[in-house]
């Protein structure tokens, strides 16, 4: 037994092996819900720390080739996106335990769920061949179809379920296909022997890549709702308890780009090219059509969902910049999805905490005058606002300049401008929530509730990276920066071409 | 290792403070106190900046920290005399401003909002590096829209909202030129640098791109100034800010659009900046008799300040984009003397609306005889903003009105001809409102009391003095507008 190369994998481990120890508990009654998010909560840290004790350093490597053969992997660029979806799963628990307490219908099967679905997320960024991915895809769409519709008895979330279930079986056909149809192109369906093959075989016929390839994208483009394949999202983002939604928005994303990443960066690197003006006219159609949803929202939730739509059309900006400038490229998409990921975790977490409460808040209405009865609270709110908004100061800022820098790089500053002209309209959405809860005095006024429990601190604490993502600099040593942030994306970027 | 820079205590400390009011309970009175301390302390430091200045065309008191060293953006700040103007002038205004705010009981965020503006400003007027430019440009945007949608009046959410929508559209246009500057000089030089003395060694750039990526800058500052036809928020916005709000939109924020046009323009595209001089002196000119004629039929004092503000500021652009030592110079005269009077008008104003309410024109008069003193600086305001000989505005606008001529006899015409304009709707709303006895009830208005002459005070010497011997301050800028005409854009003369 390879002790360093079983270190390599314990995250993955601790996970799994939490998620069936969760399972057997789950019968036993005298175990409360409080103890059962405490478990949760120790499992996924401890993988955190197994996880960051191989941050930051380059290597690559297949663990457990005996057993494995060549189907897992384990690089720098896993433990970097193992660490975001670790700490999604981890900023989820500790803002929804508030949640997960005061609405009785949950279930302790939930946490299993859970942690089934963080296994199957970081089990794809680590997936090295195509099959693999696509069982590590499932196991995390599965968890997450059950959780989108946990409380059975409310019939928007069964719908919601539904919708996604049938929409997301339906993608995940084309997945098959596409590696079936690779398989018969290549041969193989390993990541890295792929891309030998398709070098070898430039300049014959490699239509059986390409469509397959074709078809692996729009598996990709449904899980990270894109254009137009986006008309689940808001329905399924609406319908699902809010923590799992701001999951959702967070953490499986995330996935999906850790996985698609490395499909193209390394192996469809020679053909890329062919979709480059498919990709123009998807990014074109997300960021406008996204914004057009986003507009037209009353409810903050579904105004959220929208506007995840946007964020992903800003990531495909960069996306297609890959061919050119890849290394700037990509990094800035793992930048921007970090920015994304605080952003909106912040933001659904802290709507997820209020809601708590009192079931009321999704509109815009409800917010009203909010800012009159939980000062910090809006203020936090509103800083999510505007680091989803991109303005200076915050980390979607910086986000937004790597990725509008990264598309000029690579000469497609049309996409640029169409990017900016998002971010202009995105202003009036999120702008609109700062002056409602600002600018008018409340309906009702209440007495200001106390913040109970760690959900306000976490919130804090996202708030500060948030700013710190945005202006955080040199001038403060030994304290991990922007380009902190940028270093390890870029050495994450660097192990995937280690041979 | 860390040394703080005299240019980064100007820009942080009113930053500073104001978050440490936020985070403190201390009361509303205490947090105006403390604004004012730290205005006067601003003050102070510009004093000492003037004093030391060297008369060179060069960048003084520079200030360099890598900020994101992967895209070489840095902390980059630097004064030449067009800055150092522009600073003398907020850190003058400010103080007084405060004093004329002194007695509107407003809450603690109302000062907060205005000491974060502040340090906007400061940071947009000292930033060499074009990503910290923006940075500070757009961090301004938010106290001014807390400020006009907490305090202001009238469809206050409304009007916030359209004004950050529409000056964060030009800015991002401008953002996309400034990251394209970038990647061009990536491309050329083979590192990452936003600085503005790099930015202007780059030759790539076609020519027809040189054009998209002016006219993305000049989309942001446009919509600032602004000059026709972006002009479209201005009407709603001043009408419904609070007092300070209109004050540092009119006489210091849309200043500092024309200010970031010399010293970033300039430099960046000499070539595109002479070949479309005829375009935007036309709209600089267009816009003066356009505001001009729409001010005369406003019966609301603010709508018509506002109006009034929007001409002399197509007036600004005219002389800036006339490409010679007159034109230019009289442009940043006339930056100084308009935010002088008119940030004077609009505080005035605020007296008037703080004791009779808001009203129109007609619902006024008499006040002359109530307030003698809130008339003589009214007076003296008004003066300044018509040009008339004696005060800086007549200098400012003499020196346009020569540098339009030099650059079009048919300009200079129109805009010496247009000055007329002012003079009837000002002298108009002088004798209506304030001088002219009516049937009005005026008993309201209070006179101003010692703070508020001694926040006037300042600005009337200084419109004065500066109009009776200007080469006392000329003498400051005009190696840097030397250095702008002749090393740069290699056109015009010597004096």
């Amino acid at each position: 037994m390879n002790w360093v190369e079983l270190s390599y994998l314990l995250p993955l481990i601790v996970i799994g092996s939490g998620a069936v120890i969760l399972m057997l508990l789950s019968p036993i009654e005298k175990i409360s819900m409080e103890r059962f998010s405490l478990l949760t909560f120790i499992f996924i840290f401890v993988a955190l720390l197994c996880d960051l004790y191989y941050f930051g350093v380059l290597y690559t490597s297949f663990p457990l080739k005996h057993i494995f053969s060549k189907m897992l992997i384990s690089d720098s660029y896993s433990v970097y996106f193992d660490a975001l979806l670790l700490s999604g799963a981890l900023v989820t628990i500790l803002v929804g335990m508030h949640y997960f307490q005061t609405k009785r219908k949950f279930k302790k099967e939930f946490f299993s769920l859970f942690l089934f679905s963080v296994f199957g997320m970081m089990l794809l960024v680590h997936a090295n061949e195509l099959l693999t991915a696509f069982i590590a895809l499932e196991i995390a769409s599965l968890s997450l179809y059950v959780m989108v519709g946990f409380q059975k008895y409310d019939t928007r979330r069964v719908e919601a379920s539904y919708q996604y279930l049938v929409l997301g079986s339906l993608s995940g056909v084309f997945f098959l296909l596409g590696s079936a149809l690779i398989y018969a192109g290549v041969g193989t369906t390993i990541l890295g022997d792929i891309g030998k093959e398709v070098d070898m075989l430039m300049g014959k016929d490699i239509s059986l890549v390409v469509i397959g390839g074709t078809f692996l994208l729009v598996t990709f483009l449904f899980k990270i709702s894109a254009f137009p394949f986006q008309n689940w999202t808001i329905d399924v983002y609406d319908g699902a308890p809010l923590p799992v939604t701001a999951f959702m928005a967070a953490t499986f994303k995330v996935a999906i780009f850790g996985f698609i990443l490395r499909i193209m960066l390394v192996d469809l690197d020679p053909i890329r090219e062919i979709w480059d003006e498919l990709f123009f006219v998807i990014i074109t159609a997300t960021l406008l059509y996204g914004s057009f949803l986003a507009v037209i929202q009353r409810s903050l939730k579904r105004m959220l969902a929208a506007s995840s739509i946007v964020h992903t059309g800003y990531i495909l900006i960069a996306f297609v910049s890959i061919g050119v400038v890849g290394e700037s490229a990509s990094s800035s998409v793992i930048y921007y999805l970090v920015a994304y990921f605080l952003s909106s975790m912040g933001a659904f977490g802290l709507i997820s905490y209020i809601t708590a409460d009192d079931h009321v808040r999704v509109t815009y209405e409800d917010f009203r005058g909010f800012a009159h009865v939980h000062p910090y609270m809006a203020a936090m709110l509103s800083i999510f606002m505007l680091s989803l908004a991109g303005l200076p100061g915050t980390i979607g800022f910086v986000g937004k300049f790597y990725i509008f820098t990264g598309a000029i790089e690579a000469g497609n500053t049309i996409l640029a401008v169409f990017g900016v002209t998002a971010t202009f309209i995105s202003i009036y959405y999120y702008f609109k929530l700062i002056a409602l809860m600002y600018f008018y005095p409340t309906a009702e006024m209440e007495d200001i509730p106390p913040l109970k429990g760690i959900a306000p601190l976490v919130i804090g604490f996202i708030a500060f990276a948030v700013i710190w993502g945005g202006i955080g600099n040199t001038f403060v040593a030994y304290f991990p920066g922007i380009d902190f942030l940028i270093d390890t994306a870029r050495l994450s970027y660097m192990s995937l071409f280690i041979k | 290792m860390m040394d703080i820079g005299i240019l980064s205590i100007i820009i942080f400390l009113p930053m500073v403070v104001a978050l440490i009011l936020l985070l403190t309970p201390i009361n509303q009175n205490g947090t105006r106190n403390m604004a004012f301390i730290v205005s006067v302390i601003i003050f102070c430091l510009a004093l000492f900046i003037y004093t030391n200045f060297q008369l060179t065309g060069t960048i003084q008191l520079r200030e360099f920290h890598p900020w994101i060293k992967a895209y070489g953006i840095n902390y980059s700040l630097g004064i030449d005399g067009f800055s150092l103007i522009v600073l003398m002038l907020i850190a003058t205004l400010i103080p007084s401003a405060y004093l004329l705010l002194w007695n509107n009981n407003r809450p603690k965020n109302y000062w907060i909002s205005m000491l974060f503006i502040q340090s906007g400003i400061s940071g947009t007027l000292f930033s060499l590096d074009l990503i910290l430019f923006y940075f500070f440009w757009e961090a301004m945007l938010l106290p001014v829209f807390m400020i006009i949608g907490l305090f202001g009046s009238g469809n206050r959410v409304y009007s916030t909202l359209k004004v950050t929508i529409y000056t964060i559209m030009g800015s991002l246009f401008m953002f996309v030129s400034i990251l394209y500057l970038g990647v061009a000089f990536y491309y050329e030089f083979g590192s990452w640098s936003f600085e503005l003395s790099d930015l202007v060694q780059i030759t790539t750039i076609s020519h027809g791109h040189r054009v998209l990526l002016f006219l993305g800058f000049m989309l942001a500052f446009s919509i600032k100034i602004p000059l026709f036809p972006f002009h479209t928020w201005l009407l709603e916005t001043y009408s419904n800010s609070p007092t300070g709000g209109v004050f540092l939109l009119s006489s210091i924020m849309a200043k500092l659009g024309a200010y970031a046009l010399v010293r970033f323009m300039i430099p960046l595209f000499p070539d595109i900046f002479v070949e479309l001089s005829s375009v935007f002196v036309g709209l600089g000119i267009f816009g003066l008799v356009y505001f001009g004629i729409a001010a005369i039929s406003q019966h609301n004092i603010k709508k018509m300040f506002a109006y009034s503000s929007a001409s002399h500021l197509g007036f600004i652009t005219a002389g800036i984009f006339s490409l010679n030592v007159h034109g230019m110079m009289g442009s940043a005269f006339l930056i100084v003397a308009h935010a002088m009077a008119t940030g004077g008008l609009f505080l005035l104003v605020g007296v008037l609306e703080r004791n009779l309410g808001i009203r129109s024109i007609d619902g006024m008069g008499g006040i002359a005889a109530k307030a003698p003193l809130f008339t003589v600086f009214f007076g003296i305001m008004v003066l300044c903003t018509v040009g008339i000989p004696g005060t800086n505005g007549f200098v400012a606008e003499l020196l346009i009105v020569l540098g339009l001529f030099k650059y079009n006899a048919f300009a200079g015409i129109l805009s010496a001809l247009t000055v007329l304009v002012a003079a009837s709707y000002m002298f108009w709303l002088f004798q209506k409102a304030i001088l002219a006895n009516s049937e009005n009830d005026v008993s309201a208005m209070v006179d101003l009391d010692w703070k508020e002459v001694l926040g006037l005070l300042p600005l009337s010497l200084l419109i004065i003095a500066m109009g009776i011997y200007p080469d006392l301050f000329l003498y400051k800028i005009e190696p840097t507008i030397q250095h702008y005409l002749m090393e740069i854009l290699h056109v015009g003369a010597k004096v």
